[in-house]
């Protein structure tokens, strides 16, 4: 209940739109009820085909070798820190275009050399973003697509809830890229003269970008600037691109959000529409809005003003929401000039000067991924919280997928210690997937679908999981490849709608949740070479005794030009290899079963080790307990990862069995996912004393623990 | 059966990568969105890049559209009418 839970305040706002730069400019403009939407300018990137779209562009972005995105969010993030010397304890950011639009402009010139790409990866943004602001904590990256920010924003919430963390920085960017402006074009959502939510006569959205970030805290700050009091995650479980026709999955995540605040309808004052302005989704979320209020609150969508920023879009709402509720004004549905009569709903048309107390503010993107957040004045009282006992993570099934083949053969091939390294043949991969429903899916999906229908089939479970959350360092590269490459060898003329659809990250997500019917949480988290722990950690800060069981999978495909341009564990010599791995997970203790818990997860520092030793004794675990690791030290750290081994070794005096999985597995970013399937394996099979466990390390930029054992 | 709507039936499972299917098996009177090939509204904008691509015809408007897209048929006639490179 509501009443037990740690207060959430926003300390400091970060925001840079095409509104303006800061609080006060971002608020002058929304006052002014001007739409800062205009027509695509080359300084953000040259188009072939005119005339240009209108998007929102962000002027006056700082200046640095860093991709846009990144420029972006560090930005932000300057803005929420200021005042504030101390690092957060963790960073959070939802992102989709990562380093893309610097990509694009390298693949242009036929840039060859890996290293200039090596901000590419999504999790480049987040750690990026970690070494500016001093943080050593988790860094750790999402993309939802559309709902990314407000996903980010909720991750927050719940670690700050569970009291493992005191500070956290958290929200989404996303900058212009073709992929996105492109792409939403062949979708047709692009309305050629601007977009105008709610409006009878609108035609799509208009592309944007930008950066919203909040300090978030459960340490009460001098001056707070609103609080976060609960979120809502679903999935429409309905289709890749549209959203469900009655706004189903949209209802829910609102439902969920009012009750995770401990609220009821009637509290919301205003509400903060996700209104792309498509014709879709401001229809699905009218009958959403109305299903829950009867009569509904006061309501507008800024995008009007702003286009849809993407992944950032969430975030700008929520830094706004928390001006509004902080400095008492509503902003208009800035573009609507006949609202829609089949919408049945009174959008805001001229900025009001008022004071609101509660905003709900919503998110929806690909793959049905809905996401709904409520923000607050500060003034909730601050009841004492309990401390919840935790609960595990305990293992129904299991699955992985090498260049050895699936589970079994994976398996057997690795207990014979023989290399199960490779790249599987994509027939082999898909055929237990239903051949029609998987035509439009390249490798990514296709590799994450068939973990998912094995982990099932595994648990002997007749029920699918209710949530999804996947870990991928690279995401879907052929799509991205495919679309990219048609777009340049048409002169920008014929992007594919199909790939632009397969492309985002958590495409894979939201087809395993089409599968099998799951509309709980679904997050895709995108952490290079701790993607898996990534999703873990998610799957593990989302799951309660009312949603308790998901699929927890991370997979990455072998691409035949990306991977060397992308992966810097790979290089000329290196054979590709892919898949990944998984497990059908549900948070309650089962004895006899085994149990995953990511136990560490932080930047290499000087007394990482100090502090790993301490989290692995901690709680019910002991290091003396630790019969066995499996090591994973990717090849771009192959030496500093070396000596991290050897003085987590010397640290803890263990002398037990230490293996090297990458060296069977081959390189690829989701390999510890097919580790931890690995050691699970190794204690079903009683390798190790059934009282005993095994560690999945992590080395490199970062070091990460997974703790497997049996209950 | 002509030489367009059987050229079409070819390009149609290329594009929408339908391997388990023969041009045979496709009805060209048949309902195409929704209908037994399970194409949506994705597998349309991607028809639409193919026909502006291989026919230089341009559907950029979803009334068109839904008729256009009713039968590959549909689709054949509208080429057949619209097209420059057909005209010759």
């Amino acid at each position: 209940m509501s009443t037990k839970k740690r207060p959430i305040y926003i300390a400091g706002i970060g925001i840079l739109s095409p509104l303006g730069c800061g609080i006060d400019a971002t608020k002058q403009t929304l006052l002014k009820n001007d739409s800062a939407i205009a027509p695509l300018s080359a300084d953000a990137f040259h188009i072939k085909q005119s005339p240009p779209l209108p998007v929102g562009q962000v002027s006056d972005i700082p200046d640095s070798p860093l991709p846009r995105t990144h420029r972006l969010t560090i930005a932000a993030a300057k803005q929420a820190m200021k005042g504030y010397s101390s690092p957060p304890d963790a960073v959070i950011i939802g992102t989709t275009t990562g380093g893309i639009l610097s990509t694009e402009e390298l693949l242009i010139k036929n840039e060859t050399a890996p290293e200039e790409y090596r901000y590419h990866g999504l999790t480049t943004v987040t750690e990026e973003l970690a070494d500016v602001v001093n943080c050593t904590g988790p860094a750790l990256t999402v993309s939802t697509a559309c709902s990314s920010g407000t996903v980010a924003i909720s991750m927050a919430l719940k670690m700050l809830q569970s009291g493992e963390v005191e500070w956290v920085l958290a929200g989404g960017a996303d900058s212009l890229c073709r992929l996105t402006y492109y792409g939403f074009h062949s979708l047709q959502l692009v309305d050629p003269e601007g977009s105008k939510p709610l409006d009878v006569n609108r035609k799509g959205m208009s592309v944007a970008e930008g950066a919203g970030l909040l300090l978030l805290t459960t340490s009460k700050p001098e001056k707070p600037l609103g609080q976060i009091l609960g979120c809502g995650l679903t999935c429409d479980a309905y289709h890749p691109a549209s959203p469900h026709p009655e706004g189903k999955g949209a209802f829910q995540a609102m439902r969920n959000a009012i009750n995770d605040a401990g609220s009821n309808a009637r509290t919301i004052d205003y509400i903060n529409l996700h209104g792309t302005g498509t014709p879709d989704n401001d229809l699905a979320e009218s009958k959403a809005v109305r299903e829950i209020f009867a009569n509904p609150p006061l309501l507008s969508s800024i995008k009007g003003a702003t286009g849809h920023s993407l992944a950032a879009s969430g975030a700008l709402e929520a830094a706004i929401a928390a001006i509004c509720v902080q400095q008492g004004f509503l902003p208009a549905n800035t573009g609507c000039v006949n609202p829609d009569p089949e919408l049945q709903l009174t959008p805001i048309s001229v900025p009001l000067n008022q004071p609101v107390s509660t905003v709900l503010s919503n998110s929806f993107g690909f793959g049905g991924n809905n996401a709904c957040i409520i923000i607050s004045k500060a003034d909730s009282p601050t009841a004492p919280c309990q401390e919840e006992e935790y609960v595990p993570l305990t293992i129904m099934g299991k699955a992985c997928i090498t260049g050895a083949g699936h589970t079994k053969n994976s398996l057997e091939t690795f207990s014979k210690l023989a290399a199960i390294g490779g790249v599987l043949d994509l027939q082999t991969i898909s055929e237990k997937l239903p051949a029609r429903k998987v035509r439009r899916l390249k490798r990514f999906s296709r590799i994450a679908l068939a973990l998912a229908a094995a982990a099932k089939e595994d648990s002997g479970l007749e029920k699918s999981p209710h949530s999804v959350f996947m870990g991928s360092g690279w995401g879907a590269l052929s799509e991205t490849y495919d679309f990219i490459d048609k777009l340049q060898n048409s002169d920008e003329k014929f992007p594919s709608p199909i790939d632009f659809v397969g492309s985002v990250h958590n495409s894979a997500a939201g087809q395993i949740a089409i599968m099998h019917g799951a509309t709980g949480a679904n997050i895709t988290s995108s952490g290079g070479d701790y993607s898996f722990e990534q999703a873990l950690l998610a799957a593990d800060s989302f799951l309660d005794e009312n949603s308790p069981s998901a699929f927890v999978l991370a997979a990455d495909e072998a691409h035949e030009q990306f991977s060397l341009l992308f992966d810097p564990s790979i290089s000329t010599n290196t054979p590709l290899a892919d898949g990944g791995g998984g497990f059908y997970l549900t948070k309650q203790s089962i004895s006899g079963r085994i149990s995953i818990q990511l136990k560490y997860y932080r930047k290499q520092t000087e007394d990482v080790f100090d502090t790993l030793v301490t989290a692995l004794n901690k709680g019910d675990s002991s290091l003396n307990n630790c019969k066995m690791i499996l090591a994973g030290i990717p090849a771009a750290y192959s030496k500093a990862g070396e000596e991290q081994l050897d003085s987590f070794m010397a640290k803890t005096g263990l002398d037990i069995p230490v293996i090297h999985y990458r060296k069977f597995t081959g390189e690829f970013a989701s390999a510890s996912g097919v580790a931890a399937v690995m050691a699970a394996h190794l204690l079903e099979i009683g390798a190790v004393d059934p009282d005993k466990s095994i560690l999945v390390l992590g080395f490199g930029k970062y070091i990460s623990a997974m703790e497997l054992a049996l209950q | 059966m002509d030489d367009l709507t059987e050229k079409l039936k070819i390009r149609l499972i290329e594009v929408l990568n339908m391997s388990d299917i023969t041009p045979d098996e496709i009805d060209e009177n048949a309902q195409l969105v929704g209908g037994d090939l399970g194409i949506d509204s994705i597998d349309v904008l991607e028809m639409v890049v193919m026909v502006e691509k291989d026919y230089g015809v341009v559907i950029n408007n979803k009334d068109i559209g839904e008729k256009v897209f009713s039968t590959l048929g549909a689709l054949a006639d509208y080429i057949r009418e619209n097209s420059p490179k057909l005209s010759s």
